[in-house]
C-alpha cells in the first residue's frame, strides 16, 4: 500500500531544486570573484593577434605591406607584437628599425578615479605609482619580471584621500611574453559624514568613482540597494533616508559601473549606528602600528603576538591572534 | 512501472542535481591525485586550490601522508600563489603530516578570463618511495598503496574582512608503489633542482621599531619569493659577526644600528641573492675638514711656540 505522505517527497524535492537554482543565479554575481571585468586581455608571443597587438608571431590579422601603404613585400611581426616592415618595399630605398628584443613584461590597465594616485603591489609590495587621467584611466608597465606566478594589487587614494580596497590577481608570467591585463576598474571610494544617525534621519554616502558612472549603494542589514550617478569629476553622492532601519549596527557599501560597461568590485565596507554610539576598534584595518599602511611590518607586529592576546593584534577580538586576524589583515593590505 | 519504483529514481535524479548543486565550495586537491611509481623513486606531488569563484586570503593546509610508504623529501614554495607565509611549510616524517600556512594580501579570486596557465598552486610536495616496513619486518617488498590527503583541520578564509572560514572540500591522492626498484630510480626533484639556476627576487631590509613587540627595540623586516623552487632559508650578517639562519622578523643584536646588516636568501637549488643595509652613520662621508682644521689649529699652536721660544 502507497503511503500517501510520500507524494510530499518529490514535491519538496523540486521546490528545493528550484529554491537552491534561484539562490545559486541570484548569489553569484554578488561575489567579489565573479562580479568583476578585469581579464588577460593579450599575450604577445602566443601568435594570436589579441586586443592592442598589431601583430602576433606569425598572426598578421588582415595586414599586408599594401595595406600599410608600401608597393608590395613581405610584412613581418616582431617580438614585441608590432608591425616589421623591414620586408615591405616601396619606390625608393629605405631602412628599418632594428628589430625589438623579446622582453618578459606586465601591461595593465584600468579605471580608477580622475587624476588619483595609483599604487601598484607586486606579492604584497609596492612597485610604483603612476597618475590616472581625468578621465580615470590608468595604465603601469612592468618590466624586468621574471616568469612565474605573480599576484598584482593594485589600489588608489582619490583626491580627498580616500583610499580603495586593493584590487588583487593573480597570473602566470611568461619569459619573453608581454601580458596584457584590462579591464580593470578600482572599487569607488566611499565616505559617510556621520557614524550614529536617528532613525528618520538622512546619512549622507558619499565617495569618488570614474565619471559618469552608475553608482549602486548597498545598504544592510536588511540590504536595500539604492543607485545614483556619478558626476563628470567622478564624484558620487546618496542622500539615504534611514527610516526603514531598525535601531542598531548597520553597514553600507557601493559598487559601480563605468559607462563603458567595467564592473567594479565592493568599496570598503562602512559601519554606522542608528540609535546608539558604535563601539569602535582599537586598530581598525589590520594597520597595527597606525602608519596608515598595512604592510610587512603590521604583519610582522601579528606575528609577535601570534597565539596570545593583544589589544591591537586580535582584529576580531575574541580573544586570541590568529588566522582570523590574519585574515582581516590581508584584507585590508595596501603594501 | 509502480509508483514506488518511480518514485525512487525520482528521488535519485533529485539527488544527483542537487548534490553538485549543495557542495559548490572551495576545492583543496592535489595533483596527480592517482599514479604509480617504483621503489626508490622521487615524484612531486603539487596542493592545488580551486575557489569555484569564491575569494579568498588565507589557506591553512595540513596533510598526512603514508609515512611507512613515502618519504616527504623537501616542499617547494616555488610559484605558489601564496605570497605570505605564516607558518612556512613543515613536514614531520615520524608523524607523516605536513603543514602550512599562508596568505594572498588583496585576495585571490581564480585565474582571470583568458589566463594562459593555471595560478592555483600552493605547493610542491617531494615525495620518495620507500620500502620501511619491508626493512623493519624483513620482508620481500611488495606492491603497496600510498595515501597523501588533506585533514579536516585545513581552513580557507575568504577576502572579507572577517576572517569567514569558506565551504571546503579536501581531494587526496592516492599511488601504487611497485616492489620493483629501477636501475636508476625518477629523480623529479632533484631535475627541479638541476634546472633552477636563478636567484630569489631582489628584496629590501627594514628596520622598525615598535613599542608592541621585542619591548621597543630595533627589528628587522625582510621578504622575497623565488619563482623556480622556491626559499629555502634566510641569513643574517650583523657586522663582523658569523652568518646565521634566521626569520623575519629578526630582534638586531647591534641596537646602536653601527654594523652593516646582510640578509641573505637561498633557495632549494642553493641560489642566492643578498640585501644589505648601511647605517645612516656609515653611510655619511668622513669629515675631512675636521683633520685640516686640526692641522692648522697644531701650526698656528707650532708657529706661536716656536716665536715665544725664538724670543726668550
Amino acid at each position: 500500500m502507497m503511503k500517501k505522505w510520500l507524494i510530499l517527497v518529490p514535491i519538496f524535492l523540486v521546490s528545493d531544486v528550484a529554491i537552491l537554482l534561484v539562490f545559486n543565479l541570484n548569489s553569484a554575481p554578488a561575489q567579489a570573484g565573479v562580479s568583476v571585468t578585469a581579464h588577460i586581455s593579450a599575450i604577445c608571443g602566443n601568435n594570436i593577434k589579441e586586443e592592442g597587438e598589431q601583430c602576433d608571431g606569425t598572426d598578421l590579422g588582415v595586414q599586408t605591406c599594401v595595406g600599410l601603404g608600401y608597393v608590395g613585400g613581405t610584412l613581418g611581426c616582431y617580438a614585441n607584437c608590432t608591425f616589421n616592415t623591414s620586408g615591405c618595399t616601396t619606390g625608393g630605398g629605405g631602412g628599418g628599425a632594428a628589430p625589438p628584443t623579446a622582453v618578459t613584461k606586465v601591461v595593465i590597465q584600468g579605471k580608477a578615479y580622475p587624476l588619483s594616485s595609483v599604487t601598484v603591489l607586486q606579492d604584497g609590495k609596492i612597485i610604483t605609482t603612476t597618475i590616472a587621467d581625468s578621465q580615470a584611466n590608468f595604465k603601469v608597465e612592468i618590466t624586468n619580471i621574471t616568469a612565474g606566478t605573480w599576484t598584482f594589487g593594485i589600489w588608489a587614494e582619490d583626491k580627498e584621500g580616500r583610499r580603495s580596497l586593493t584590487f588583487s590577481f593573480t597570473t602566470s608570467v611568461t619569459s619573453g611574453m608581454t601580458t596584457t591585463i584590462s579591464g580593470i576598474f578600482l572599487p569607488p571610494t566611499i565616505e559617510i559624514d556621520k557614524t550614529l544617525v536617528q532613525k528618520g534621519e538622512t546619512l549622507n554616502i558619499l565617495g569618488i568613482t570614474a565619471p559618469q558612472s552608475e553608482v549602486s549603494v548597498f545598504v544592510s542589514s536588511p540590504e536595500i540597494i539604492e543607485k545614483t550617478k556619478a558626476g563628470t569629476d567622478g564624484l558620487w553622492f546618496h542622500p539615504f533616508d534611514t527610516t526603514p532601519l531598525e535601531e542598531g549596527s548597520h553597514s553600507t557599501r557601493a559598487k559601480a559601473t563605468s559607462p563603458e560597461g567595467l564592473l567594479s568590485t565592493f568599496s570598503q565596507t562602512l559601519a554606522f549606528s542608528v540609535g546608539r554610539e558604535l563601539v569602535t576598534a582599537l586598530c581598525p584595518k589590520g594597520d597595527l602600528n597606525k602608519d596608515k599602511k598595512v604592510n610587512l611590518v603590521d604583519f610582522s607586529i601579528l606575528l609577535y603576538w601570534w597565539g596570545r592576546y593583544h589589544a591591537c593584534a586580535d582584529q576580531n577580538q575574541d580573544g586570541i591572534v590568529n588566522l582570523r586576524d590574519f585574515s582581516i589583515m590581508l584584507y585590508w593590505w595596501t603594501g | 512501472m509502480n509508483f514506488n519504483k518511480f518514485l525512487q529514481i525520482l528521488i535519485a535524479i533529485l539527488f544527483c542535481v542537487l548534490i553538485p548543486l549543495g557542495v559548490e565550495a572551495v576545492v583543496l586537491y592535489l595533483e596527480p591525485s592517482q599514479g604509480q611509481y617504483q621503489l626508490g623513486d622521487t615524484f612531486i606531488a603539487e596542493a592545488r586550490i580551486d575557489t569555484e569563484e569564491e575569494c579568498i586570503n588565507t589557506v591553512e593546509a595540513n596533510l598526512s601522508f603514508s609515512q611507512d610508504v613515502l618519504r616527504a623529501v623537501d616542499f617547494s614554495q616555488g610559484n605558489s600563489i601564496l605570497t605570505i607565509w605564516v607558518k612556512p611549510p613543515e613536514i614531520n616524517q615520524e608523524l607523516g603530516l605536513i603543514s602550512f600556512v599562508g596568505g594572498i594580501p588583496g585576495g585571490y579570486c581564480g585565474a582571470l578570463p583568458g589566463e594562459p596557465g593555471e595560478p592555483t598552486l600552493l605547493g610542491r610536495i617531494a615525495l620518495r618511495a620507500i620500502d620501511e616496513t619491508d626493512t623493519k619486518q624483513n620482508t620481500k617488498p611488495h606492491e603497496k598503496i600510498a595515501k597523501l590527503q588533506f585533514l579536516d583541520s585545513s581552513q580557507v578564509l575568504l577576502n572579507d574582512g572577517l576572517g569567514t572560514p569558506a565551504k571546503l572540500t579536501r581531494k587526496g591522492a592516492v599511488f601504487t608503489i611497485l616492489a620493483e626498484k629501477l636501475e636508476v630510480p625518477k629523480e623529479e626533484w632533484q631535475e627541479e633542482l638541476k634546472k633552477d639556476n636563478i636567484p630569489p627576487e631582489p628584496f629590501e631590509i627594514e628596520i622598525q621599531q615598535d613599542p608592541a613587540i621585542f619591548e621597543g627595540k630595533y627589528f628587522i623586516i625582510f621578504s622575497t619569493t623565488d619563482k623556480q623552487t622556491g626559499i629555502d632559508y634566510y641569513e643574517i650578517k650583523e657586522g663582523k659577526r658569523n652568518w646565521k639562519r634566521v626569520t623575519s622578523p629578526y630582534l638586531l643584536e647591534d641596537q646602536d644600528l653601527k654594523s652593516i646588516i646582510k640578509v641573505k636568501a637561498v633557495d632549494k637549488a642553493g641560489n642566492e641573492r643578498i640585501a644589505e643595509y648601511t647605517p645612516e652613520i656609515l653611510k655619511k662621508p668622513f669629515p675631512y675638514w675636521i683633520i685640516i682644521i686640526i692641522i692648522l689649529v697644531l701650526v698656528i699652536v707650532g708657529w706661536i711656540i716656536y716665536k715665544i721660544i725664538r724670543k726668550r
